[in-house]
Order: structure tokens, then sequence, then C-alpha cells
């Protein structure tokens, strides 16, 4: 056995035993600190060679590295892929044969759908493996670059019936851009927990542009649970009970605002009225509601609905967005209601596993994210369900069954709060110190030659 | 006089945690702590306590988070949690009972303590 003399030595041959090449850097910045610390006691103590001493103490680097190998293992979340995947299979299957003989909206062709699921497992793969520990040490580049996408969307595609339906998309992101965003405020007492709140107001005014306020309200609505969870952690150093005083001061403005527009502009309230009692307005706001309703009464248990000779057009022609926002209001008429409800399930179980496993997560940064996900999925989900029961109020897709790129985008998110379960055992908080090792050491020694 | 290894190897899981019910340590200080509560009997290798940290870090008994040592150095403290401190209770009840144990069958069985 070669023998180990320099803290660098006796590192590099510990890490060399660790297989995960993530957990080295972590591992080994603990063991340097320790080494660090042995060799200073002995030069205190007047030691000769106290580097030298301070490895001698620590014992065999193979045994300590073949132990902490054995400890700091990937966690492969094999349950979680296989129902994601087995999900969004589902969900390509039901767009193309929902669809497939529609005339008047969009019959998805099978490739798109194919290409669609293909990219999404894609997606899901990048997510999982993924560091969202790195993603941390970057909030802001993370923020900004998500900011940037979005005005550059909103700016570059077109708009159809006046909403930049692309940047829909990303604005789907914003939790999770948030999270990191929050993170990276932490420890920055009161001018952190300002920035942090600031850091919200630039993301609510594209959901505002899109606009989509569906993404809005998520935003609003995770971004202030996870303000309130900041505060439980103390993330911010100001105290717990201190750091609720600046998110309520802001949720009670947001509240203000959301009243005063019920009040002033009539759209809102004319929603809400359409949602709760469309019949006051069947011919307009209510339409979706009652249509939706009406194909529900006729809906069977299993197969396809009655509705009294029509066709598929008509069916087309009653249900607003039938391809899309009511996409489950066709699944519940052309398939039934059992196979909604396998379908709502899946995905419900999916959600609760997922928030579960956020809740034991050790990392905070981890736990913030993946409850971002969660919380993106289950709104929609929830809103989705909502809306094709005949509450139509806020338009969302169903995770990983309706539309292409949404599937691809929520397999992405996805993966990504899977990539926090697979790495907790390594999961640490830094604040804001990067850990790595150099992958190449230059060993420089100078020689004097004596002519 | 040196102490056989196979004594001592068992109970550093119980010794450890002992060391963190009193306040949150560092590796570093654990083991200085562990030399000198024992009069340098116990003196733990690096290589020892870190992967049974990590294990019990693993196991939910204890949580690390970086804080400042001395001269504001970042080090990895830990802390024992509820299930630890539990855990402990449990393990020392079991330590104290083997002790017991030991020490009657040293002293000639119960049959015979106190002849």
């Amino acid at each position: 056995m070669p023998e180990r003399k320099t803290i660098q030595d006796y590192l590099q041959a510990v890490g060399e035993q660790i297989r995960w090449k993530r957990a080295r850097p972590v591992v080994l910045w603990e063991l340097e600190r320790h080494l660090e610390d042995q060799r200073d006691a002995f030069a205190a103590e007047g030691r000769e060679n106290p580097e030298e001493l301070a490895v001698a103490e620590m014992g065999d680097p193979v045994s300590v590295g073949a132990e902490l190998d054995l400890l700091h293992r990937p966690r492969p979340q094999w349950g979680l892929l296989a129902l994601t995947i087995l999900l969004a299979a589902a969900g390509a299957f039901l767009r193309f044969w929902l669809t497939r003989d529609f005339s008047i909206y969009f019959a998805e062709k099978l490739s798109h759908v194919v290409g669609g699921f293909v990219l999404g497992c894609l997606a899901l793969l990048c997510g999982y493996f993924l560091d969202v520990g790195r993603l941390g040490r970057y909030p802001g580049l993370a923020y900004l670059g998500t900011l940037a996408a979005s005005v550059v969307s909103l700016a570059v595609f077109p708009n159809t019936n006046g909403v930049s339906y692309y940047t829909r998309y990303v604005s789907l992101c914003f939790p999770v851009v948030y999270a990191l965003w929050l993170y990276g405020c932490r420890g920055k007492g009161w001018k952190g927990q300002a920035f942090a709140i600031l850091g919200g107001v630039p993301l609510a005014v594209v959901c505002m542009e899109i606009p989509h306020a569906f993404g809005l309200l998520l935003l609003l609505t995770a971004g202030f649970v996870m303000m309130l969870l900041a505060a439980a952690w103390d993330w911010f150093g100001i105290g717990r009970w201190k750091s609720l005083l600046l998110p309520a001061a802001a949720a009670a403005g947001v509240l203000a605002a959301a009243i005063d527009n019920v009040h002033s502009s009539g759209y809102l309230a004319a929603r809400l009225e359409a949602a709760f009692h469309p019949e006051t307005d069947p011919l307009g706001a209510g339409w979706t509601s009652i249509m939706i309703k009406k194909v529900l009464e006729i809906s069977r248990w299993l197969g396809e609905g009655d509705l009294g000779g029509g066709s598929v057009e008509s069916f087309e022609m009653m249900v607003p967005d039938c391809d899309q926002s009511a996409l489950l209001t066709t699944l519940i008429y052309r398939m039934g209601w059992l196979p909604f409800l396998l379908v709502a399930v899946a995905l419900a179980v999916l959600v609760v596993w997922l928030l579960c496993r956020c809740v034991r997560q050790k990392s905070k940064l981890g736990r913030l994210v993946a409850l971002a996900v969660g919380m993106t999925l289950l709104g929609e989900a929830l809103c989705s369900v909502a809306w094709n029961l005949g509450f139509a109020f806020l338009a969302a897709e169903f995770p990983l069954v309706t539309g292409n790129l949404h599937t691809v985008l929520a397999m992405g998110l996805i993966g990504l709060a899977l990539s926090v379960f697979r790495g907790d055992s390594i999961a640490r908080e830094t604040r804001g110190r990067a850990v790595h090792l150099p992958r190449v050491r230059l060993r420089i020694s100078l020689e004097r030659i004596e002519q | 006089m040196e102490l056989d290894r196979s004594l001592i190897s068992g109970s550093i899981p119980l010794l450890v945690m002992k060391l963190l019910e009193a306040g949150d340590l560092y590796g570093y200080q654990m083991i200085e702590e562990l030399r000198r509560r024992s009069d340098d009997t116990f003196h733990l290798k690096a290589g020892t306590l870190y992967p049974l940290l990590h294990g019990l870090e693993e196991k939910g008994y204890v949580t690390a988070y970086e804080g400042e040592a001395a001269a504001g150095k970042p080090r990895r403290y830990y802390h024992l949690t509820a299930q630890g401190r539990d855990a402990l209770r449990e393990k020392e009840a079991a330590w104290n009972q083997y002790a017991r144990a030991v020490g009657r069958v040293l002293k000639g069985g119960t049959c015979c303590a106190g002849a």
C-alpha cells in the first residue's frame, strides 16, 4: 500500500473508493476540514511533520472510502419513474384516441403524440440526472434566465386569441424558479426577505402579460407557502415570527388588490359569477360550464355517451376546447367515467407520493423544489378536474394527459423532483459555498540546479 | 494497559450519541471530547467516526448543518434528533443490562453474589 503523506493524497485515496462522483466533493470536504484541524493541533503542540501525523491519525483511506461509498449511493426512484412513464404513455394514447376523428378541433397526429412522449421521457431523465444543489448555487442565474426566456417568448411567439400560449408553459416553471430565488436570499436579514418578495413581482407581471390567471394564482400560492416555510426555518436570520410580517403584508396587499379588481373591473366578478351560477349567462360566460354539465349527464360508466343521435361534430360544437382544457370531458364522454377515475387516481397517487417524499427530504432546498413541483402538479390537476366537472373558472392542463408540449414540461419538472430524492444522501446546506474538488490537479515542483 | 478494540467497537455509536446529547458538536470536537471524558482511554479514529456519523444521519438519529467554528471556519455540526434520543435511551438501557451481567459473571455469578 502506498504511503499517504499529504492531506490531498489521503483525500484522493478516499475519493477513489467512492463510486458516485457527485458524493465525493461533499464527503471529502468534511474530512479535509478534520485533517486541517488535526494538523493545526499537532503544529500547535510543536510536533514535527504535523500534516503527516494528521494523515496517520485518520486510519486506512481505502477502508474509510469503502465504508463511505456504501453509505453514499444514489437512491434510484424506480417506482416514481415507472408511474410517471406509465401515466404519460396512457396520456399519449388518450390524446391520440380521443381526438382521432375531430374535424373542428385539432386531431392529434400519431407522430406528434409519440414525439411528445419520447421528448417527455428525455426531459424526465434530464431532470432526474440534474443536480439541484448545483442549481441552488446559481439562483440568480436560474431566475434571470427564466425571466429572460419568458420575456423573449412574450415578444417572439405569436398570440392566439390574445394569449401568449408558449409563455404559459414557461410560467409553469415559475414556482420552481422562485424556490431557487428564495434559497439565494437566505441569511441576508430584512434586505434578503424584501428581495425574496420583490423577486416574485416580475414573474407575476409576466403572468399578467400572457395573460395566465392559473399561472398567477399558482405563483402567488406557492410563493406564499414557500415564504411561510422559509420563515419557519428562519432563513433570513431575523427570527421566526418577525419573518412572517413582510409576507403577511404582501399577502394582504395582493388580497386587497384582488378584491378591488372584483369590484372595479367587473371581469373577475363575471368569471366568478359564471363559474358558480352559469345559468345567469347561458350564452356567454356560462356556456362552457353548462355544456360540460350536459355532456356529463349523458355520459356512461364505460363506453361512449349518447348525445341523442349526435355525431362527433355536434360534441365538438358543444364543448369548447375539447382537445385541451376540456380533454377530460372528452374522455368521460367518449370512454366513460371509469377511465377518467383511473387516470385521476393514478395522478393523485403520483402527486401524493411526491409530496410525502418531499416532507422527508434532508435538504431544505430540495424540499422547496420538490414542493414547488408537487404544488404545480396538484394545482393543475385540481383546476383541470374542476373545469371538467363544470366549474369553469381557471383553465389548466391535466398533467401528463393534456397537450404534447405540456407533457414534456410536466415530465421535466417531475424528473427534477426525483433528482432531489435520488441525491438525498449527499444533500447539504452549504451557505453559498461551492463544494468541489478540482478534477485535474497540477503538481509543480521547482528545483534549484547547482552549476 | 491497551484496551481490546473489540470491546469498544460495539459501543461507539452509544458513546457518540451520548456526547451529542449535551450539545451539537463537529467531528473533531467529538474525538477530543471523547478522549477528554475517558481520560485518554478512547482514542477514536476519524476514519471510524465519519462513516458512523453518516450512518446515524441516514437512520435519522442525527441531523447535520453547517455552522461556524473558531475564527469563523465553517464546520459540519451534528445534532441529536428526538428519534436519536429515544435510540440513545434504549442503547443505554441495553448497555447497563449487559455491563451488570458481565459484572455478575466476573464476580462469580448471581448464586455467589454476596457469598
